[in-house]
């Protein structure tokens, strides 16, 4: 999994690199289930580009978890070593005012084109030919400032022309109804997407370094719009792996769960 | 009162009861030893209804063949993986899943424990899929103060609700540690609520940290004393979750038979009822 560039990183290190500079000053993110990873971009932006970033670590509640160290599950108690914490109601009433969460992190056993998300069923509903196991706070996303989509799979299975079930609504084909600004950002551990503003289609906007135009169309079920210049993913700083790797000392986002 | 897991379940839990609310998150706090009584007793249910996220409970009541249906948000293991009960009964359809959110589980148990006769919805939640899989638990309305097309969910009132906390002292009060995600909610919207604890509280434990007694005895109908029994889940205060537990489960579990294994090599055979 890692490539040797200046430094050695893992795709994990890389990816939760690239969300980390996704994040701004000040704003406020959300995540769920298995999220290890968009937890460690959280707290490397608020080390580093994002200072007074604010992150809800999924369903324990806690606001600002100081991750000492990282942790793989969300309900983690270790979690509670924490800035603030809420309580799990009052976490999912308040990810309804629609003024509050910038930053709500997604993911999906299928994501589609328009940045919808599945965790639910698929196939059939009522007979799925893999019952996922469902999508949580999911259709919340609809309230958010904007929605950053994370797998850690990229192929044809994941990323599908249209989901079978919508957990978390991206943009809907031919019409924006979301209160939020959609879907914004899709990372991979193959690249990154961004979606086009005229037809919220999810357009490549890089390729992590080693990997070819030709690998991610063979990997991905919908044709995403190929822009004339595509650049390569900026590869983590020794900076940001060292904040990485002090506060992962486990190797959660290197393989090790 | 204080029973034993096997009186709380023989007398509080009733076959066929129709809506039964599993406490915890994830492989966090389930009521795991209550969860194995009620798989030793048979004590099948009409519906299940998990907190937002569930786990191993869920999965052992619905690989156990004791769920009709299931009303939930996720069942699963994070990082660990899928739910293979879950998985088995959902592909063969053997059950019927109510597809909910994790709005429609906090606020429909909040309209149960407040007599709201239903809950209405911020704008957005209609565009997944979750409404238009259940037209019996959702509906759209028009709200009568700005005309708008809204999305109103049922209450949740569970018959029964079985929860983890900490501790508990001879009134019934529980005491809290860590996190108590949904399971307060649970305990005010359920008729019966049955609540396993670690231990009893000590003398003068509650008055030295009474911010964490946040359920008292008039909503508490039993307690049963279960030391480490939320293993292999994790009990927040006490101790984290047995991951080679979980694997171990995870992998006999793939398979019926395998789960019929488990079932047994944990004591939670027929034969094993004790009272």
């Amino acid at each position: 999994m890692s490539t040797a560039v200046e430094v050695e990183y893992s795709t994990g290190e890389l990816m939760a690199a690239v969300m980390a500079r996704h994040l701004r000053p000040g704003e406020v993110a959300i995540m769920g289930a298995v999220s290890a990873l968009p937890q460690a971009a959280c707290r490397l932006a608020q080390l580093t580009s994002a200072p007074g970033l604010w992150f809800i670590a999924g369903g324990s509640g806690a606001v600002n978890p100081h991750l000492d160290p990282l942790v793989a599950s969300s309900c983690d108690e270790r979690l509670l070593d924490a800035d603030a914490v809420m309580t799990l109601p009052d976490v999912i009433l308040v990810e309804g005012r629609g003024d509050l969460i910038d930053v709500f992190f997604a993911g999906g056993l299928q994501i589609d084109a328009h940045g919808n998300c599945n965790l639910g069923p698929v196939g059939p509903w009522r007979h799925p030919t893999l019952r996922g196991p469902g999508g949580v706070g999911l259709p919340f996303v609809s309230r958010a400032g904007r929605v950053v989509i994370y797998s850690m799979s990229h192929d044809r299975r994941t990323f599908v022309e249209h989901v079978d079930f919508v957990s978390g609504p991206g943009f809907a084909a031919g019409s924006v109804a979301l209160h939020g600004g959609g879907p914004a950002l899709i990372v991979t551990p193959l690249c990154t997407m961004d979606f086009d503003s005229e037809t919220h289609l999810a357009r490549l906007a890089t390729l992590h370094p080693g990997v070819t135009l030709a690998q991610v169309l063979e990997s991905t079920g919908f044709a995403p719009i190929v822009p004339p210049k595509l650049e390569t993913t900026p590869v983590p700083t020794p900076d940001q792996l060292a904040i990485l790797r002090g506060l992962d000392p486990s190797g959660l986002l290197r393989g090790g769960a | 009162m204080f029973l034993s897991s096997a009186e709380a379940i023989e007398r509080l839990v009733p076959q066929g009861t129709g809506l039964l609310a599993v406490g915890g998150m994830h492989m966090h706090n389930n009521p795991m030893e209550l969860v194995r009584e009620l798989v030793r007793r048979r004590r099948g249910v009409r519906r299940l209804l998990t907190s937002p996220s569930a786990s191993l409970a869920a999965d052992l009541l619905i690989g156990a063949g004791l769920v009709d249906e299931v009303a939930t948000a996720y069942i699963g293991f994070e990082h660990l993986g899928l739910a293979p009960a879950y998985r088995r009964a959902a592909e063969s359809a053997a059950i019927n899943v109510v597809e909910l959110c994790e709005a429609a589980i906090v606020h429909g148990l909040y309209a149960g424990a407040g007599g709201l006769p239903f809950i209405a919805l911020p704008a957005g939640l209609e565009l997944s899929d979750v409404s238009s899989a259940n037209p019996e638990h959702f509906h759209t309305i028009t709200d009568p103060f700005t005309q708008e097309r809204v999305l109103v969910a049922a209450p949740l009132r569970p018959d029964v609700a079985v929860i983890h906390a900490i501790a508990a002292d001879e009134r019934g009060n529980v005491f809290f540690a860590g996190a108590h995600f949904t399971d307060r909610l649970m305990a005010m919207a359920a008729k019966t609520v049955i609540v396993q604890v670690e231990r009893m509280a000590e003398a003068g434990e509650i008055a030295a940290q009474p911010a964490e007694s946040v359920l008292p005895g008039f909503l508490v109908t039993a307690v049963v004393v279960a030391p480490r029994g939320c293993l292999p889940t994790a009990s927040h205060g006490a101790y984290g979750y047995d991951e080679p537990g979980l694997r171990a489960y995870l992998k006999l579990a793939r398979t019926a038979e395998g789960f019929t294994e488990y079932v047994q090599v944990n004591g939670m055979a027929p034969a094993e009822v004790t009272a």
